[in-house]
Order: structure tokens, then C-alpha cells, then sequence
């Protein structure tokens, strides 16, 4: 008997498990109500509570204004190379045109890590996101490559009111069918050192959600 | 229609609070309650169940059993540890099947605990007493969680008339008394006994008062090393006193 | 090998540096503040209905654990992951070897996992030339420094953060202040270069989810993600414990551990990883190794009761309010597992021979089981290792000496005969006549002078039945 037919008839002998009977349902007790959202605009000024709580950096953001808050960053985060998704909300703000025009280096998304990990700004776009805990969903594909939100030293990501779920459940839901996904809850931290809260290990130091308003 | 309770005195209890135990049954009369001994009771077998030997704690349950089964009437005990013990303990040793479990069953629905009685089966919180003292409330483990008594201690000390109860620092904090763990792991105990008699002298009361007589024994024995004027008194004789 | 053979956990705590429970209590305090915050914020009631979801999962995972296993199994393979099964710590080192050695690793970075450890998978790869680079911070001090830690979530709370820049400077060779802020900084750097350059990330899983075949990692520096994204390779070793049945259960089992843990309500970063990358554009690595690791989990299952023991999401509140374990730290109980899920589950993985000290290092306050989010009954559970201990049961032989056995039974048949308990406590006032100065006993033989060591007893005095007796006679 090969491990795996062991270990599985290890189980059965000591659940006393007859492969042949089906599973029960989970129980009724292992569901939860789900949160009930408040309006909009409620939400996403809840949202960004959580993540400001959280050392983040989150605005609203007039689309006519959109290059000077981009200079503002690029002065104070001292950014020279950037990095951003392949996406079409993200092709739509023109975002790669405004920041060469503000002397900022573009890299390819599908650059290797290396030239990533040297790029000081990853811009993505946010797939979901949750208000109650200031949590922001990326998943993965070609266009959208995981190292953009995790190599750079800042982060930067564009939200879309249309992103908002009121519970986890649903957007566990909406993960579902998705291979990659990370929940991303404020800049990178850690208390190991002498219980100090410490901004910034070895994910991004900074974290910024801009919402674009018309 | 008078009430009759079996005294379940506990071997703690019976060895070192016979105060105690005669508080209890100055209280209870006080409340118009009768009280019985059952002269044939030795231990519930509780340290023996703690200690890992549970096919040895089955006798002397079983004197327990054939003692208490001859009752009438409710069966009280002054430690909160005891009742969490024949509650939730007995009906495992004792299972549907053997011989002792229809008594079993019976004996588990009319024992409590003392202040569990007076607050919930005589519905009585004031019992008359005074105690015009500084009084601060350790909350014994298996009182707490065993048997979820929070509220009714506390409950029966505000109502005594003249005792001030003031509030001590990790009420819920075990005193490290844990029965056999105390012999086994000396320093750890200790630890936690002076912790909590640290506890107890920062929060200012003359008297610090529990419900069990092993918190009691480990507490007041902390005391006394240290040479503190806080004495440690059990709910009982608090409310014994006049 | 690393695996202790005797747990001397009384040895253990006499030998503790005072400092250690000093910094373990700091950071437990901390913890339950923290999480004594979000639990307010949800209000009990919501907290109740979390906890009581999240034991009914659990449970019900365990008692279908092999039809999960094969379908969590399936769906990693479906999505392009290899699925290796491992009944013991050797073979699982085994599995991870062979994988990294076909593949002609070298450079090993590692995000923190209980289970490697629980295998001693460092030093199997170390001794066969694969460098391994623990990343997670307080796992990268402790391995810098040698020593085991004192804590399931920050294991080098006891080091100073002058220990540290110390420990950076002798063995980095830079010139480290001690300021938290700036030896992170220089972690970061030496860090990255590492993740960089590294052939293989090591890690663990907090869940694994049959319905999708998904890996969920929880962290907050970032460590985890850097581990499974960047080298080509990426190997994951989780208990076969750790299996849930869908994602939605992760709607109640995410709500309890960030919370529980650390009082965050949700962790920096969550990673969802469901086999290796599809395109080389995405990132990521083209090649995840999942080895489900049984080492004695599946004994475990037996029982009913002991089952419970497998509930455990590892968030460590159980640490952080067990009064024993705030008092001596994570190094007395001699294995990974420290606290009251060490004494459960180091007792059960390694056996009553090695580890019969851990049940009993506990008061039984019960604590941990009300604060445990998945409402395992750990005291209940000690009690029934402890009769595991000096009766022995269906899975292992007592391992208590035979004397000790032999009086106890002897003193439980003493309490059968009243007459005989009636006359030893008169006998026990009359013979501590010496020994009794103003109502105690401060001096008792052994085995009770472990009782005097500490606080004076009071003296016996069993005189109540007489005086009630006496009473009833007079009131005749």
C-alpha cells in the first residue's frame, strides 16, 4: 500500500468511515448572517477609514486632478521607475503617458523580478474590495502579475465604488473561480522586534487607494 | 413546605473549613432550610479524576452515589469545584448501561453550589447578613467556567449590608492552586499564588473572599508567608456574619 | 534527530531565564487587548455565532477528512499541482529532498511553517547542502541566534532589540542600531536579495480548501508572498488537519484567526494560491508541490473527544491567556507546540513516553477553551491524556511508575469505607500535632513539602460532624 492509500484507510479505520456512505451537508451552525452594507458612498468612506487606521493612504481622487496627485507622490515617495497592470481601467486613465511625462521610468509588468523589485511604485487596480476591514483583492493573470503589488516600495492602487462587497462570503463567491488571489490589508507590518509595530517589511512600505471621482 | 438540604461537606472543605461548613448550616437555617449529613460521605473522587486515574475515581464516586441516592431534597456543597466535578464527570464515569446511572442522573439534577442554590433554587440574594468591611472577589475556576456562575458571588456580597466590595485586578485569573498541579509543578504555582496575592494587596481589601476551599487553602496560605493582614474568608462566612 | 525523548517540563521551567516570561507576557498582554478590541467591535453575540460556525466546520472536515483529502487533492492536480502524501516526518523530509534535489536546488527561502518544523525540515536540508533562509522576521532572528521561540506568533519577543542589532552585526556583518525600525530595514534589504536569488520557497498553509484545491496563506510582512511568487519552484508541507471543504467556510474561519491571533481583523496580506501559475507573465511559480503530512494526526482522529484536538486554526490565544504558559514561556514545553495546544498535541505526536509532563502542566482554569475560537475542549482533552498517562487507554500504555498506580488505587479504596476516612482525619489532626505552629503547617514531608516549598498549609481540623451531630442531639 502506497502512502496515500494508508493514510486514507488510516482515516477511515479510525472514523470508523465506510467510503461507500455519502458525506453529510455541513450543518445548518457552521453559517453566519452576512453584514448588511450601508449606502455607497457610506462604504467606501468606511473603507477608507480602515485603511488610513492602517497606515495606508486613501483619497478620493477629481479626474481632472489626477496628474498633480500622481506629482505629489512622485515628489514625496522620491519615485523614478514605476511599474503598473496591463489593464484597460487602468489603459483608460491614461496612467503610463502622465507619469513619463513626470520623469518617472516605466517598466514592464513582465519585466524580471529583479527589474521589478527595483521599480519604487506598483500601480494596480483593485478586483474586490471590503470595507469593514479595509481589505483590497488582487487576483493574477497575464495583465495583471502578482509582483506588481508586492515587489515595489509603494503601492498604488486604483478602486472603483463597483469593487465593493459588503461580506467576505461574497467575495469568496467572486474568488471562487479565480488561481490567484491575495487579500491585502494595509502596508506590509510585523511586531517582532520588541513588540514594536514596524510599517514596511518586505512587501510594500506604503500603501495608496485612490478612488477616481468625475 | 420546607426545603431539606444534604450537606456535602467536600474532603477540603471537612478537613480544614469545619467554619465553614458551620456557617453553611447557620445560613441555611437562617433561610428557613433543614439540614441533613449523610454521615457515610468521604470524597467525591475528584483529585483522583484530576490526577489521570479515572477508573480509580469510579470507587470512591460510587460511596458518593450510594450515600447521596438515599437523599431527599437538594445536595449543596460550599465549592464550586465539587459540583463541576459530579455535574459534568459522574454521568461520563458513569454512563447509560452501568448500574449507577439512573442514581447518577438523579443526584446531578438536585446538587448545586452554595451560592448557586441561594440565587437560583431559593431565589434569595440579601440573607440578612453584615460585614462592614473591604471586601475584594476572587472568581475560583470551576465556579466560573465549569459551572458559569459570574454574577451570583457577587450578587450575594452586594447585598450584605456595610461591605464594601472593591474590584480586584484579574479576578478571573486562576490562583495556581489547580489541585495536583500545585504539588507537581511547585514553581509554576507559586508563580501564579503571588501574582494573584500581589493582585489582592493593590486592590486595598481587608478581606479577599472565594468560593472554593482549594482557591482558599493555596490564597490564605500566600498570605500568611507574607505576613499580610488580609484574611481570606469564604463566601459563606461572609454571609454568616451578623 | 531533533525530537525530544523526555519533556522534563518542570526541569524546563526551574532553568528559565525570568526575562523570557517577562517579554512572553508583554506580547500575550498586547495580544488580548488587541483582540479584546475587534471581538467589542463585532459585539459577543456575533462572536459566539463565529466561533460556534467555526467548530462545526472544523468538525464536520474531520469526520469526512478522507473524502476532503481526496477531492482538496483532485483540484490541486486539476490545476496543475503535484500532490505527494507522507505518513511520517522522515518521509516527508524525504519527498521534499528528493523534489529539490531533481530539480537541482540550492538556495532555499522559507515562510514561517509549524509543520516544517514539526519535521525538523532544516536541518535534513542543511545536512544535505541546500541553504535554508528562514524569512518571517522573528524566525529569521531566532535561526540567526540558534534558539527555539518563545512564542507561536513572535518567536524572539524575549531578544532585546539590542540583542538583535548585536546578533545582526556579528553575523551579517553590518554595523546594526538597535531600533526596531532600522533592523528591519536591514532585514529587508538582506531579505530580498535572498527571495531574489533563491531556487525554492518553503512554506506551510494555514488552510487548504477541497473545493478549489486552494492554498491559504495568512501573514503580514509580506515574507509568505515573496516565498510563493518568486522562486520557480514553490513546496508547501501542511497537516492533513488543515483541510476545509469550500471557500465559504473561509468566511467564518477568516473572521476567527486574524482576530484571535493578533487582533487584526484581517491579516496585511491573505494569498489564495490554486496550483502554479498559468502564464509566465503572470509571475509566480511554474511548479507547487503540495505534501500532505500525516505524522500521527491520523491517530489522533480515533477518539471522539481527542479528535477535537485537530480543530485547532493555530492563532495562539490559547497561549495568550494560559496563566501557566505566561509564567514559564515557549521554551518549557520542549517541542513547536507550546501552550495548551502543545500540551494536546506535542503529547499526542510524540507519545505519552516523551511528553507525560505536558497534560499535567496545567491548573485545568479553563481559560484557553473559553477563549479558544473554535471551541475545542481543552481541559477535558488534558483530563483524558492524563488517564492516558497513569492508566494508559486504547492507544498507548501508562507510563506511570507502578507504585504511584498501586496507591492510588489503594487511596481510592480507603474512601470507599467511611469509618477508615473517619479515623484518617482524626488520625492526620492528632499526627501534625508537631509540626503545627498557630494554625499551619509550615513543614511537610514529602511528597507535600512541595506544598510548604511554597505557602504554609493550614492545619487540619475536621471537627464539623461532631459539632453537627452534638447540635441535632441538643435540639432533640
Amino acid at each position: 500500500m502506497n502512502s496515500r492509500e494508508q493514510i486514507l484507510s488510516d482515516i477511515r479505520t479510525a472514523l470508523q468511515r465506510d467510503p461507500q456512505s455519502p458525506r453529510q451537508p455541513l450543518p445548518a451552525s457552521a453559517r453566519v448572517a452576512a453584514r448588511v452594507p450601508g449606502d455607497a458612498s457610506a462604504e467606501m468612506q468606511m473603507l477608507f477609514n480602515e485603511i488610513t487606521r492602517l497606515g495606508g493612504v486613501a483619497q478620493h481622487v477629481p479626474a481632472d486632478e489626477l496628474t498633480r496627485a500622481l506629482e505629489q507622490l512622485v515628489q514625496q515617495q522620491q519615485i523614478r521607475r514605476a511599474t503598473c497592470w496591463n489593464t484597460p481601467e487602468l489603459a483608460a486613465l491614461n496612467l503610463p503617458a502622465r507619469l513619463t511625462q513626470l520623469g518617472v521610468q516605466l517598466v514592464s509588468p513582465h519585466a524580471d523580478p529583479r527589474a521589478l523589485a527595483e521599480c519604487d511604485l506598483g500601480v494596480t487596480g483593485v478586483d474586490w474590495a471590503l470595507p469593514e476591514t479595509g481589505t483590497l483583492v488582487l487576483c493574477s493573470s497575464a495583465d495583471k502579475p502578482r509582483a506588481v503589488s508586492l515587489l515595489p516600495r509603494v503601492h498604488l492602487a486604483f478602486i472603483s465604488p463597483s469593487a465593493l462587497r459588503a461580506d467576505l462570503d461574497s467575495v469568496l463567491d467572486e474568488v471562487k473561480g479565480e488561481r490567484y488571489g491575495v487579500f491585502i490589508t494595509g502596508p506590509s507590518r510585523t511586531a517582532d522586534i520588541e513588540l514594536t509595530v514596524t510599517i514596511g517589511v518586505h512587501g510594500p512600505k506604503a500603501l495608496y487607494v485612490w478612488s477616481i471621482v468625475k | 413546605m420546607s426545603v431539606t438540604v444534604n450537606l456535602f461537606l467536600t474532603c477540603l472543605g471537612e478537613n480544614f473549613f469545619s467554619d465553614t461548613l458551620k456557617d453553611m448550616v447557620r445560613v441555611l437555617e437562617r433561610l428557613g432550610v433543614r439540614c441533613e449529613m449523610p454521615d457515610g460521605q468521604t470524597c467525591c473522587g475528584q483529585p483522583f479524576y484530576n490526577s489521570g486515574f479515572h477508573d480509580s475515581a469510579r470507587l470512591p464516586a460510587r460511596q458518593f452515589i450510594q450515600v447521596f441516592s438515599q437523599t431527599q431534597g437538594y445536595i449543596v456543597a460550599p465549592s464550586g469545584s465539587c459540583v463541576d466535578f459530579v455535574r459534568h464527570h459522574y454521568p461520563e464515569l458513569f454512563p447509560a448501561g452501568t448500574p449507577e446511572h439512573a442514581r447518577v442522573q438523579d443526584i446531578v439534577a438536585r446538587t448545586y453550589e452554595f451560592s448557586e442554590f441561594l440565587v437560583h433554587v431559593l431565589n434569595v440574594t440579601d440573607v440578612g447578613a453584615y460585614f462592614p468591611h473591604k471586601v475584594t472577589y476572587h472568581a475560583s475556576c470551576h465556579l466560573l467556567r465549569g459551572l458559569g456562575l459570574r454574577q451570583e458571588p457577587k450578587q450575594l456580597l452586594r447585598a450584605v449590608k456595610g461591605l464594601e466590595l472593591v474590584p480586584l485586578n484579574e479576578e478571573e485569573t486562576c490562583c495556581g492552586f489547580g489541585g495536583v498541579f500545585s504539588v507537581i509543578y511547585p514553581e509554576v504555582s507559586r508563580a501564579m499564588m503571588e501574582a494573584k496575592v500581589n493582585n489582592i494587596v493593590a486592590s486595598g481589601a481587608e478581606y479577599i473572599v472565594a468560593s472554593d476551599p482549594g482557591c482558599l487553602m493555596n490564597i490564605a496560605g500566600g498570605l500568611q508567608k507574607i505576613g499580610s493582614p488580609i484574611r481570606a474568608l469564604h463566601l459563606i462566612s461572609v454571609l454568616a456574619a451578623q | 534527530m531533533h525530537l525530544p525523548e523526555h519533556i522534563d517540563f518542570r526541569a524546563n521551567v526551574q532553568s528559565v531565564a525570568p526575562h523570557i516570561p517577562r517579554s512572553v507576557r508583554q506580547a500575550t498582554t498586547r495580544f488580548l487587548g488587541t483582540r479584546q478590541a475587534v471581538v467589542d467591535v463585532l459585539g459577543n453575540e456575533r462572536w459566539q455565532a463565529l466561533r460556534q460556525a467555526g467548530h462545526a466546520i472544523r468538525l464536520h472536515t474531520l469526520n469526512y477528512l478522507d473524502d476532503y483529502l481526496t477531492r482538496l487533492e483532485e483540484q490541486v492536480v486539476a490545476a496543475g499541482g503535484i500532490v505527494h502524501w507522507a505518513r511520517d516526518a522522515a518521509e516527508a523530509r524525504r519527498i521534499v529532498l528528493d523534489v529539490m534535489r531533481a530539480r537541482g536546488v540550492r538556495r532555499a527561502v522559507k515562510a514561517k511553517s509549524m509543520a516544517t518544523e514539526e519535521i525538523g525540515l532544516n536541518h535534513a536540508l542543511q545536512e544535505n547542502g541546500i541553504s535554508v533562509l528562514e524569512t518571517d522576521l522573528g524566525e529569521f532572528i531566532i535561526q540567526l541566534a540558534g534558539v527555539g521561540p518563545s512564542h507561536i506568533i513572535v518567536p524572539a519577543v524575549h531578544l532585546t532589540k539590542e540583542d538583535i542589532a548585536d546578533l545582526f552585526t556579528r553575523k551579517l556583518g553590518v554595523s546594526a542600531p538597535a531600533d526596531p525600525l532600522q533592523l528591519c530595514a536591514i532585514a529587508r534589504t538582506r531579505l530580498r536579495e535572498e527571495f531574489l536569488a533563491a531556487d525554492v520557497g518553503i512554506s506551510g498553509a494555514n488552510f487548504m480548501v477541497a473545493e478549489t484545491g486552494t492554498l491559504v496563506i495568512v501573514t503580514n510582512e509580506g515574507n509568505g508572498r515573496m516565498c510563493t511568487t518568486l522562486p520557480p519552484l514553490h513546496i508547501a508541507v501542511v497537516g492533513i488537519d488543515k483541510v476545509v471543504p469550500d471557500l465559504n467556510a473561509l468566511n467564518v474561519l477568516l473572521k476567527l484567526l486574524p482576530r484571535s491571533a493578533t487582533g487584526q481583523k484581517m491579516s496585511a496580506y491573505t494569498s489564495f494560491i490554486t496550483g502554479p501559475r498559468r502564464t509566465p507573465q503572470e509571475g509566480g511559480p511554474q511548479e507547487l508541490h503540495l505534501v500532505l503530512l500525516d505524522n500521527g494526526r491520523t491517530r489522533i482522529l480515533s477518539d471522539p473527544l481527542l479528535r477535537q484536538t485537530l480543530l485547532c486554526i493555530r492563532c495562539g490565544v490559547c497561549l495568550n491567556v494560559c496563566p501557566v504558559y505566561n509564567h514559564v514561556g515557549g521554551h518549557a514545553y520542549g517541542f513547536v507546540y507550546s501552550g495548551p495546544i502543545g500540551a494536546m498535541l506535542s503529547t499526542q505526536l510524540l507519545g505519552v513516553r516523551a511528553a507525560a509532563a505536558l497534560p499535567f502542566a496545567s491548573s485545568l482554569c479553563g481559560a484557553c477553551a473559553e477563549y479558544c475560537p473554535v471551541q475545542i475542549p481543552i481541559p477535558e482533552i488534558l483530563l483524558r491524556l492524563r488517564r492516558r498517562v497513569v492508566e494508559g487507554d486504547h492507544s498507548e500504555n501508562a507510563v506511570a511508575p507502578l507504585t504511584l498506580r498501586a496507591s492510588a488505587r489503594v487511596g481510592a479504596l480507603a474512601l470507599r469505607l467511611p469509618w477508615l476516612y473517619a479515623i484518617g482525619t482524626q488520625i492526620l489532626a492528632f499526627l501534625q500535632k508537631p509540626w503545627q505552629r498557630e494554625g499551619w503547617l509550615t513543614r511537610l514531608p514529602p511528597p507535600l513539602q512541595r506544598w510548604t516549598m511554597v505557602r504554609p498549609l493550614p492545619a487540619f481540623g475536621a471537627n464539623f460532624r461532631a459539632w453537627f451531630r452534638h447540635r441535632a442531639n441538643v435540639t432533640k
